[in-house]
């Protein structure tokens, strides 16, 4: 478990710094498709990992799922 | 917690996550409205978000997600009766709160400092409102995870796993917003 945690921890950092350094080049559509996916992998990581929600119910895990592909599907349709 | 796949205890309990879900479904909308307002302004909002310092957004991402990070090893180490690291790490959680908190009051007097004010732009109304929002729950949390502190430290025995990991739940919540908040702001216009 502490393992995963740190694991965890060092694919968020990555991510956060690629998509700083992705932001500074002019951004078309793929790069917005990016930078969203990158977000909400992380937004799962901490969910799963740093939350818990890998131990809760189904229920919990399902709508934590369909709110980042939700937001995810409203942020790359409307940017 | 430990595992409890039944639907009315998730990690935290079923009311911090109640909370959890009302408040992202609130940041949620006022975020999807930000976009689809920028959307149709879309040459003004990329201008003003150029405005935003990004290396402070990310220092703080930096800072959230490392309290977040010592916010789980406290309760990882807070099962396994290991109380003194498990209080360590959640003091890391407090310094790296307060680090975000400081060094978002530092960008705010910077914007005030330029006349970047809520009356700017739409999107500096926005700025303001989503972010200001989000400080007070990172204070908030840091407030809740002193007193959980506090527990651990002066009453081992009587800290309640529950009440540390609704508590702990409350501060990944502000991480979980501004992981969706940040790109949004800094990044995608």
């Amino acid at each position: 478990m502490k393992n995963s945690l740190l694991y965890t921890f060092l694919i968020l950092i990555i991510l956060t710094i690629l998509s700083a350094s992705l932001s500074h080049f002019q951004l078309a559509k793929t790069g917005v498709i990016v930078i969203v996916i990158f977000a909400i992998i992380k937004f799962l990581l901490v969910g799963f990992q740093f939350l818990e929600l890998q131990l809760a119910h189904k229920f919990w895990k399902v709508l934590f799922v369909i709110y980042s592909c939700l937001m995810a599907a409203v942020f790359i349709i409307l940017l | 917690m430990s595992v409890n796949k039944n639907i009315a205890y998730p990690p935290g309990g079923v009311l911090m996550w109640i909370i959890i879900y009302l408040e992202l479904a609130t940041f949620g909308m006022a975020m999807a409205a930000l976009a689809f307002y920028g959307a149709a302004d879309r040459i003004n909002y990329h201008q003003d978000s150029l405005m935003l310092n990004k290396l402070l957004g990310t220092i703080n991402t930096l800072f959230l997600l490392s309290g977040g990070f010592f916010a789980a090893y406290g309760v990882q180490t807070f099962k396994k009766n290991q109380f003194e690291l498990s209080a360590r790490y959640l003091l890391g959680s407090i310094f790296t709160g307060l680090g975000f908190l400081l060094l978002k009051i530092f960008e705010y007097q910077q914007k005030l400092a330029s006349g970047l004010d809520m009356n700017y732009s739409p999107f500096f109304m926005n700025y303001w409102l989503l972010t200001g929002f989000h400080w007070i729950h990172v204070l908030v949390g840091v407030v809740i995870l002193i007193f959980i502190r506090r527990t651990i430290v002066k009453n081992q025995q009587s800290a309640s796993l529950e009440d540390i990991e609704a508590g702990v739940a409350f501060w990944h919540m502000c991480d979980l917003i501004w992981l969706l908040l940040f790109p949004l702001l800094y990044f995608l216009f």
